[in-house]
């Protein structure tokens, strides 16, 4: 008989390490025709990061997020980055790329101020134009400033700057210290079917709730939420490098590695819980490894609730689901019938 | 050797090559047509999914020789230079892919779903992807990308949600 069950787990994780060095650097240059061009030492893996960098970058100009151009992980072209890894990007790279428009943007000022007759402090970048703040009609186009800038000026405004979260080494004899930037927070919910004869888990439905600080593109956010998600669920039900004695791995290939498919999905619903962070780019911190994090742990609670064993090594296959509740039944005493 | 001549994406071509090349191999090697990926060769993953005669197959699980004389749908048949197919527009829109190595093979099964049912419930696009293997995204854009495209196949008006 099949056995419903619900289960939460509730996770934090770690955005950009301090226990060593670990910067970002990017540049940002300024066109004469409006739009800006980011270098970057940063992978694209799918994820969407060069996404949010450009957006990080138009909104710190006031342009357009199209109206950036990124040049990425070219080692010869771009300046260095520690690394698409640890969830780092948007939080350490993003900063680098928002402090270099940033930089490029006081140039852009300083020529801009003149121009517009008031003081550098008293400008602001947005909608494609440096503009005297609370009087929006006093403005020049951010192109005509860049072009300004370097032909009468003799300054192209490009910004160059790098990010690094402040190292701290952790204290040698308590292992204490700041070993992160920031952190990130999450909870999923799982409901679970349990075969109570089989030992089967289907997972219906999971509802994760998380924040990643502003979702600054809150569709790329729920993109990696889905894709953790299918990976928490591989992990608890599926995946599972078996090796033979010889410590030589025997399920080396998708046919015996299993990984879920469209019919093992759940239907999955995701919560971003907006948040600020003082710390990122315009308040935005990290979301890819968090993601998967709690999902396993949902999902054997969930079993918990549904058939009431507690399974404590992954993958929760049907044979061991089924091995616990036997366990479980032979351990009851048994019914004495009148 | 063997001459198989096929009629991929509209084009009859001809090549000569040794009988146990699949047909993934024929369209990458021989008629450099890379769209189609080589993921496992062994029929597990999906991503060289071509469209055959009308009906999605796995090309690295098919001899070039048992293609002969017939039509051949991949990836590269479905856009025009400036013109997406409704499919891959939807794909952009919902940001269904992320690394994108298993996109070809999941459109080409979307798009022998779509040809065969223009309405497939929810249950029947987690079917017809059964046998592709996504391991970034955890399907769920894809879904909403394919209901969204049957959409405007059938030429409904399209609920704007983003
Ligand atoms: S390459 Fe054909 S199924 Fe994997
Ligand atoms: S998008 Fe990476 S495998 Fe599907």
């Amino acid at each position: 008989m099949k056995r419903r069950g619900r289960g939460m787990a509730c996770m934090w994780y770690p955005i950009g390490f301090t226990v060593s060095a670990n910067p970002s650097a990017a540049v940002v240059k300024i066109d004469e025709d409006g739009t800006a061009t980011l270098l970057t030492g940063t992978v694209e893996t799918g994820q969407g990061s060069l996404t949010v960098l450009a957006q990080i970058v138009a909104q710190e100009l006031g342009i357009a997020t199209d109206d950036v151009q990124v040049v990425s992980a070219d080692t010869d072209a771009t300046p260095m980055d520690t690394g698409a890894i640890a969830s780092r990007t948007t939080y350490v790279t993003g900063n680098a790329a928002r402090l270099a428009a940033e930089k490029a943007k006081e140039i852009l000022f300083e020529v801009a101020a003149p121009m517009l007759g008031v003081k550098a402090d008293q400008l602001e970048a947005k909608d494609h134009k440096i503009v005297v703040k609370g009087y929006p009609q006093r403005n020049v186009h951010i192109g005509d400033v860049a072009s300004h800038a370097r032909v009468v000026m003799g300054q192209p405004p490009i910004g160059s700057a790098s990010f690094n979260p402040a190292t701290v080494p952790l204290d040698p004899e308590t292992g204490q210290g700041k070993p992160f930037g920031t952190y990130v927070y999450a909870t999923q919910i799982a409901e679970v079917d349990v075969d109570d004869e089989t030992g089967e888990v289907e997972v219906i439905r999971i509802v994760a709730s998380h924040d990643c600080g502003t979702p600054i593109n809150p569709m790329l956010v729920e993109g990696q939420v889905e894709g953790g998600i299918s990976m928490g669920v591989g992990f608890a039900l599926e995946e599972e490098i078996l090796f033979d004695s010889q410590g030589r791995q025997i399920n080396p290939n998708l046919t015996n590695y299993i990984i879920p498919t469209s019919l093992d999905m759940p239907e999955v619903e995701v919560d971003i819980v907006d948040n600020y962070d003082p710390t990122g780019p315009f308040g935005a911190k990290g979301v890819g490894e968090p993601t998967l994090v709690p999902t396993a742990a949902a999902i054997v609670n969930a079993i918990y609730n549904a058939v009431g064993v507690r399974i404590t090594s992954l993958p929760a296959t049907a044979e061991k689901v089924f091995a616990a509740i036997q366990a479980k039944r032979d351990a009851q005493p048994k019914q004495i019938t009148a | 050797m063997v001459t198989v001549t096929i009629n991929v994406n509209g084009e009859k071509r001809t090549a000569s090559v040794p009988p146990e090349t699949t047909l993934l191999r024929l369209l990458r090697d021989d008629f450099n047509l890379t769209g189609s990926k080589l993921g496992c060769d062994v029929g597990d993953c999906g991503a060289c999914t071509v469209i055959v005669d009308g009906k999605a197959v796995n090309s690295c699980l098919m001899l070039a020789a048992q293609a002969d004389g017939r039509d051949v749908l991949t990836i590269e048949g479905l856009a025009t230079m400036d013109r997406l197919h409704p499919i891959q527009k939807a794909f952009e829109k919902y940001a269904s892919l992320q690394c994108g190595f298993c996109g070809p093979g999941v459109i080409m099964s979307a798009k022998a779903l779509l040809d065969e049912n223009p309405d497939p419930t929810v249950q029947e696009i987690r079917d017809a992807l059964g046998g592709n293997l996504c391991r970034c995204t955890g399907y769920v854009k894809m879904i909403e990308a394919i209901q969204d495209a049957a959409r405007i196949l059938r030429d409904e008006p399209v609920e704007i949600n983003r």
